[in-house]
């Protein structure tokens, strides 16, 4: 098999516009103010949001689909990583996946009917994440995915969140469980690409930091070790990326998915959470403090690093069955 | 970015695997010294004769002319094969054979080009001084023109297969009173000639692969300076990266191997595998994978570009840290015995050369500068503000 990675002018176009709308629109700075928290900046505009037509970009055209691929899908998912869209946007995304209900399907591609993730926790109940208003839950664990309606799951009590910016909710889990499908890789996958938008984010961060913070009379971009660690995050993000996009062009003709699909998604949360960590680091005292939106990367990264994933289970993918 | 699916390519493939699988030489390959460049030798005229030679080289020079595409496909099913790395011919087809093509003289190509094909001379480099290393350009070997000649005083190192090649391309200082970069000459050294002293060096591994060259009153005719006089840098740095990274595909291939190995090594372990290692392994699998990524991501942009990008520095930079962990972790995993050399795999060997790739051809520092300054537009450093001069 042989890819070719660079991007078509379609795919161009798709990136470009998906990006310069969200930066626009739903741009990172907006977590700022805790009123945009929970995705409501993103329920707020929901009509714009939808109307892009980006929820159904991999969808057949007869579904009201684009028809397009999982590699144009993950170019829209790493621009909701750039700008940390709320997670139930990338939901809504993969949503449409999990239904052969032709009637949910066009509902979830017009964004009529709103997904977000369930995230199962070990005792029997499920973080749902940005769930306001949401009539269908992707429950994820690491075995796989499912799509179930809200009404299966119970009542939600409201949690205090590591990353402040989403909205969690404790609630019981349902009788379907989580397994593995096309749908769950690709939502996998998904989330890979959102993790490296949150890397490849915090490495412009940096570096637009690192050439105009100045100290011993230049800017800190100019000595080495801020120089080299900038190219680290360089690198593990254009690593993280490509195996994201050559598993996305190489999804369902016959590649070991399983394990490509680990390897993408064990790469891309080490990206994210390092370079969030690092571009902390390079924003020094500022770094640390809530004003820096530097917190917002890292403590994002962890979420969607652990959002239907383990390192136990994503190990035993890459590895493949012993033989 | 799509799936290439093409009826050409597939024959081309079957026609690399099938020559590959009948012509591939068996049986240990030397591993130093004369017998391992006649091993070398012997197989690039194996290639020659099959119309293999110099695939990525235009027809025009008796090379394939294949496309990056096949180029690929023909590396990655050379390193299938299990066929030897170009080793000893390395800086004949990958160097100093495309600086020829390039920026050589018609005479020039016509009296090397071929040898190189045909497996009959092959080539080493002469870049480096002992206080020339990362700041390449404050090269101090002198050359001085006497009639049609060029004298040569001075001294090179790390230049692999000294001794056992025939050819050298040389970078000498042609004119000391021009700006650093200005004054530099690319000639060709024939190194049989008088007045050169080869001293093999000895690298961590045991292997003697370089040497350190001393030139005294060395003769050169002026007709073996490729490009003008003092234009030696723009000829070097013209081909730099000439290979566009389908190479590294072989490399990734050997190295997705010894992880393959290393894992079903762990399974077998007494008393079963064990949980840290296996996560340590799955780590290592992922990034070889990566690398593989990487690799095709560059090749698709060699589609289209004409010069190479600084991405290269990132394929590069990733695969030599890759290869010191992947070919370390043996003792990680085998224990006190994996101190011992003996046995079906010398490990350490594995180890000891991979440091090579973080410094040769560039240290890793060197990239990581490359990556800061060209692909993030970071404030440039002592080499790049020294070479926009």
């Amino acid at each position: 098999m042989i890819i070719d990675l660079s991007l078509s002018d379609d795919q161009r176009m798709i990136e470009d516009g998906a990006r310069d709308f969200l930066q626009d629109r739903l741009p990172a700075l907006r977590l700022r103010l805790p009123q945009n928290h929970g995705g409501a900046a993103e329920r707020a505009m929901w009509p714009e949001l939808s109307g892009l037509g980006l929820f159904g970009l991999a969808c057949a055209e007869q579904d009201g689909g684009m028809g397009m691929g999982l590699a144009e899908q993950a170019l829209v998912a790493r621009a909701f990583g750039l700008v940390l869209a709320s997670p139930a946007v990338l939901a809504q995304l993969a949503a449409p996946h999990f239904t052969a209900e032709s009637t949910l399907r066009a509902a979830l591609i017009a964004g009529n009917t709103r997904a977000a993730f369930a995230n199962c926790l070990s005792d029997g109940t499920a973080h749902l994440i940005d769930g306001d208003g949401a009539e269908r839950v992707l429950l994820l664990s690491p075995e796989g995915a499912i799509l179930v309606p809200r009404s299966h799951l119970g009542e939600a009590q409201v949690a205090a969140g590591m990353d402040e910016t989403v909205a969690l909710a404790r609630l019981s889990v349902p009788s379907e469980l989580p397994a593995r499908s096309a749908a769950a890789d690709r939502t996998s996958l998904l989330i890979s690409a959102y993790l490296t938008g949150i890397a490849q984010a915090a490495t412009s961060m940096a570096v637009a930091y690192a050439k105009t913070r100045e100290q011993f009379g230049q800017p800190i971009g100019g000595f080495q070790a801020i120089k080299h660690q900038c190219a680290n995050m360089a690198s593990r993000e254009a690593a993280a990326e490509a195996q994201c996009f050559y598993t996305a062009v190489a999804f369902g003709n016959g590649h070991d998915d399983a394990s490509e699909i680990a390897a993408a998604r064990m790469l891309a949360a080490r990206a994210a959470i390092d370079n969030a960590k690092a571009n902390i680091q390079i924003h020094g005292g500022m770094g640390f403090t809530a004003e820096c939106d530097a917190h917002l990367f890292l403590k994002r990264a962890h979420l969607m690093a652990l959002l239907g994933s383990s390192r136990a289970a994503e190990r035993h993918r890459v590895l493949g069955p012993a033989g | 970015m799509h799936l290439i699916s093409s009826p050409e390519l597939d024959l081309f493939r079957a026609a690399c695997r099938d020559w590959l699988a009948d012509n591939v030489p068996q049986g240990q390959r030397p591993l130093e010294g004369a017998a391992l460049r006649d091993y070398d030798l012997a197989w690039q005229r194996r290639q020659y004769e099959a119309g293999w030679a110099g695939i990525s080289w235009p027809k025009e020079y008796g090379g394939r002319g294949a496309s990056v595409l096949e180029q690929l496909i023909w590396h990655e099913e050379y390193a299938r094969a299990g066929a030897p790395p170009s080793a000893s011919m390395f800086v004949a087809l990958s160097h100093a054979g495309p600086t020829l093509i390039v920026s050589g003289s018609e005479a020039q190509k016509q009296r090397h080009l071929p040898t190189i094909l045909r497996g009959e001379e092959n080539w080493c480099q002469g870049f480096s001084e002992p206080g020339a290393g990362s700041d390449l350009a404050s090269l101090k070997c002198r050359a001085t023109i006497d009639g049609d000649h060029l004298v040569v005083n001075g001294t090179k190192i790390w230049t692999t297969y000294a001794e056992h090649a025939v050819w050298q391309e040389l970078l000498v200082r042609t004119d000391p009173d021009l700006p650093r970069h200005k004054g530099i000459s690319w000639v060709i050294c024939d190194m049989r000639s008088p007045g050169i002293e080869v001293r093999p060096i000895k690298a961590m591994s045991g292997l003697t692969h370089f040497a350190q060259v001393f030139y005294d009153d060395v003769r050169i005719p002026l007709s073996n300076v490729v490009g003008e006089i003092n234009g030696g840098w723009k000829v070097a740095m013209t081909t730099l990266g000439f290979e566009r990274g389908t190479g590294t595909i072989a490399h990734q291939i050997e190295l997705a191997k010894v992880v393959e190995s290393l894992i079903a090594m762990a399974r077998a372990m007494p008393g079963g595998a064990d949980e840290a290692v296996m996560a340590d392994l799955a780590v290592l699998k992922s990034e070889v994978m990566a690398l593989r990524s990487l690799t095709v991501s560059s090749v698709s942009r060699g589609m289209r570009e004409v010069v190479p990008g600084p991405e290269g520095n990132v394929v590069a930079l990733y695969f030599s840290e890759l290869a010191r962990r992947v070919n370390g972790f043996a003792f990680d995993l085998l224990g006190p015995s994996a101190l011992e050399r003996d046995g079906a795999h010398d490990w350490s060997l594995h180890y000891f050369e991979s440091f090579k790739w973080g410094i040769g051809g560039g240290t890793n520092e060197v990239r990581r500068n490359a990556i800061a300054e060209r692909m993030l537009g970071m404030p440039k450093g002592p080499s790049a503000r020294d070479a926009a001069r």
